[in-house]
């Protein structure tokens, strides 16, 4: 009886799947007591793609399953339970969903809620100029950013909350004031979104008129911490004078100067890189007249080049004798020949400009590769041993004692766990390493002469699929 | 997030109440994922910990309380130690703004899952026991958690209600600190537990057998469990959930095996009512009185 209804009731499903899905009858449906899988044989090979991967059966030859090899879905626990002409029925008991149940509700939405980039961060911001309707927002002469809010005496509390403070509501606790609120907060340069939460209500900033949505439905105030300022001087009866450039896709009339004294300037906030560059003086398009990087474009005009990053020396002692030394590594793509280094009183030298990050590096003298010899710190990357720079660090990663060890790795989730990575440098009394990690978990272990060991300096850890744990450290904007 | 084989369900719960100089506090909170996030204090530490209705008290994540002193005869689980090292602890000064807690009993385990697949560092889970005296709102479009003193009734005080005329009004059993609601999918009666850590609606298969043949099958997947053991779980649609009274229609629903889940609440359960569910509108728990209110945004 119970099958007899269970087919009258898979019929109608069926029926209504027809008419609903008219072009595909492909389908995954479920009974009392079993999941059905309808496959059309002579369906076209996207929509069989498809029905597989509604059913989580991977590594089904379409080919192969045509001609009628079902092998793969066999194995998988579906049982052929009706072909009617090139429609294939396929059964599995619902009971296979008993098996190790999960533990909670988060194992079984971890996966299946999408992992979304956080809300509310601008870390690929190019470019970028405050707007604001009272200057409320500004730097101190410390370095630090002052954040005024005028106003509000009544509330209770106000905090400020944005990206430089993981949004926190409790961190950015504003001083009040006789006229309103205040707080001095360390900023790097780039684009901060922010808001106030005055009392407990999250609030924009009155007198800021940047705002920007953040991608989950909330708009939020835009401070831009300013980091390059563009100058010209002369130029005493232009009237205006503009800046494009290849970061605002070379759009005019929207970064204007400002006339101090006898020059005309515009700071801003620009990303790390290389950017091109033209002023535009009451509608004449010229070069940066100060800046000697330059280069014509394919329509033969000529363009500033501006390079903003962290000045690095690069240093060779010795080897006066060599006639060419040149410097190559993964900030120029390896490129040889390219990075000339110039000749000092004891070695070789130049100076490099290079966005934060993590580089790997050799010295190329007279044509043979060597890694540098003032470097204790390596990385390995293709096999190959190379010495390694990080700029703008912002962790350094200790460990005291093992000084007998041969060789210290460090191994984590900023280096897909790669085993033969970056190799620290030992001072005599502990070995270390300084990298540029991005912000947010950092999962690693340190490899001492082949033992994996957690950092007996970090107190953080949580476990790992084998049992043996990994070290925990935060990197926070 | 239930099912973290809570330790601190068989002891006793002799917390000093909270308290605090507010009649409604409100809480702004934050979103990661699906899940509400509210800022809290211990000690000098201040952090994110996941608003969990489906934890039955304060949760503390393991990598940041492993050195919490061990309350009782409990084995210290190193680690390569045995089971989840999960243990219990007694933490002081625990405060979300102005609402105190001098001492509270708290478990400590591993919350790792959470940190790693939402990104966001997680100190813990607030569990409903914090919140035992009082009745909370959660405003999830305006991010904000209200929370509010009750008076002699058991009732918040009319003057201090911001959210009026609920779309629902019902009892809930509370069973071992876990909000049981009466309701119903596609008419079959069921027990749902509310958790407002469960990123969507989750049903048991065996409980959802009936059910199950009125439902739109959207895929099959298998997953990974704790220890690497792999189980399986269906995604489905279907048209009316019913929650006391009320119906709520278009639905989602993650279908699995939640044997387990039942064993860590000490009572079965027949589905989970979590974000799917709960981000149609401003809910309201009073703990209190066990009443829970809706007040909807949306019921498409």
């Amino acid at each position: 009886m119970r099958s007899c209804r269970q087919y009258i009731i898979l019929l109608l499903l069926l029926l209504s799947g027809m008419i609903a899905a008219a072009q595909n009858p492909n389908n995954l449906i479920a009974t009392r007591t079993q999941l059905v899988l309808l496959v059309d044989l002579n369906s076209p090979k996207n929509y069989l793609d498809s029905i597989f991967k509604k059913a989580a059966i991977s590594n089904v030859n379409i080919n192969n399953f045509i001609k009628g090899d079902f092998s793969v879905l066999t194995k998988d626990g579906w049982v052929e339970a009706k072909r009617q002409k090139n429609i294939v029925q396929f059964n599995r008991p619902l009971k296979d969903l008993k098996a190790n149940p999960p533990e909670n509700p988060f194992v079984v939405t971890n996966d299946i809620i999408k992992n979304e980039p956080r809300h509310g961060y601008m870390d690929n911001a190019v470019y970028g100029v405050n707007k604001f309707i009272n200057v409320t927002v500004y730097e101190l002469p410390s370095g630090l950013t002052r954040f005024n809010l005028p106003g509000y005496l009544n509330a209770r509390r106000v905090f400020l909350s944005g990206g430089f403070n993981d949004w926190s509501t409790l961190k950015g606790k504003m001083t009040k004031t006789t006229t309103g609120w205040f707080i001095d907060i360390k900023l790097q340069p780039g684009g901060w979104m922010y808001k106030f939460i005055i009392n407990s209500d999250w609030t924009l900033d009155p007198n800021n008129s940047i705002q920007m949505g953040d991608g989950g439905g909330n708009t939020n105030s835009v401070y831009y911490k300013y980091n390059y300022t563009f100058k010209l001087h002369g130029f005493s009866i232009a009237k205006k004078i503009t800046l494009v450039g290849s970061f605002n896709s070379w759009k005019n009339n929207e970064l204007i100067f400002e006339k101090k004294g006898d020059a005309w300037e515009l700071p801003l906030y620009l990303s790390e890189g290389m950017h091109s560059y033209r002023f535009i003086i009451d509608g004449r398009s010229i070069p940066d007249p100060a800046n000697p990087d330059k280069y014509k474009d394919s329509d033969g005009l000529l363009s500033s080049v501006l390079n903003i990053g962290e000045t690095v020396y690069f240093k060779l002692n010795g080897y006066t004798n060599a006639k060419n030394v040149y410097v190559a590594g993964s900030f120029n793509s390896w490129e040889q020949g390219k990075i000339s280094m110039k000749k000092t009183t004891d070695g070789w030298s130049v100076p490099l400009i290079l966005p934060a990050g993590n580089y790997d590096y050799k010295f190329i003298v007279d044509g043979e590769w060597i890694t540098d010899p003032q470097n204790p710190v390596s990385d390995v990357e293709s096999k190959q041993l190379n010495s390694f720079i990080a700029v703008k660090p912002n962790h350094t990663f200790n460990l005291i004692g093992y000084s007998s060890a041969k060789t210290v790795i460090l191994s984590g989730s900023f280096n897909n766990w790669k085993q033969n990575g970056y190799r620290l440098g030992n001072n005599g009394s502990q070995w270390s390493i300084s990298l540029h990690l991005e912000p947010g978990k950092c999962l690693y272990k340190f490899i001492v002469d082949d033992k994996w060991i957690l950092d007996p300096g970090n107190k953080q850890w949580e476990q790992n699929q084998f049992g043996t744990g990994n070290s925990v450290l935060w990197i926070d904007r | 997030m239930g099912g973290i084989n809570f330790k601190n369900a068989i002891i006793i719960n002799d917390d000093p109440a909270p308290y605090g100089d507010f009649q409604t506090l409100i809480v702004p909170i934050k979103r990661a994922g699906n899940l509400i996030i509210v800022e809290a204090q211990l000690d000098s530490l201040e952090g994110n910990f996941v608003m969990d209705t489906g934890a039955p008290y304060l949760v503390l994540n393991a990598t940041y309380f492993r050195d919490a002193p061990r309350l009782r005869n409990q084995e210290s689980a190193g680690i390569n130690g045995d089971s989840d090292g999960s243990y219990t602890t007694v933490v002081h000064n625990f405060s979300i703004l102005d609402l105190h807690y001098s001492r509270i009993t708290a478990d400590v385990t591993d919350l790792s899952g959470i940190e790693n697949g939402r990104g966001i560092k997680i100190l813990g889970l607030l569990g409903t026991r914090l919140f035992n005296k009082f009745a909370i709102t959660i405003d999830i479009s305006n991010n904000l958690l209200y929370i509010h003193k009750l008076d002699a009734q058991g009732n918040i005080p009319s003057s201090e209600r911001i959210f009026k005329d609920p779309y629902l009004h019902m009892p809930f059993k509370y069973l071992n600190d876990v909000i049981f609601l009466k309701g119903a999918v596609n008419d079959k009666t069921m027990w749902f537990v509310f958790d407002s850590g469960a990123e969507t609606n989750l049903l048991d298969y065996r409980k959802s057998k009936k059910a199950l043949s009125t439902m739109q099958i959207v895929s099959r997947s298998k997953l990974t469990g704790i220890g690497g053991s792999s189980f399986e779980i269906l995604y489905a649609r279907f048209d009316k959930l019913t929650v006391g009274d009320k119906d709520f229609m278009r639905n989602r629903v993650l279908i699995t095996n939640l044997e387990k889940m039942g064993k860590a609440y000490d009572h079965s359960v027949d589905g989970i009512l979590g974000y799917d569910f709960f981000s149609r509108g401003v809910f309201s728990i009073n703990f209190v009185k066990s009443e829970f209110e809706m007040y909807i945004y949306n019921n498409q």
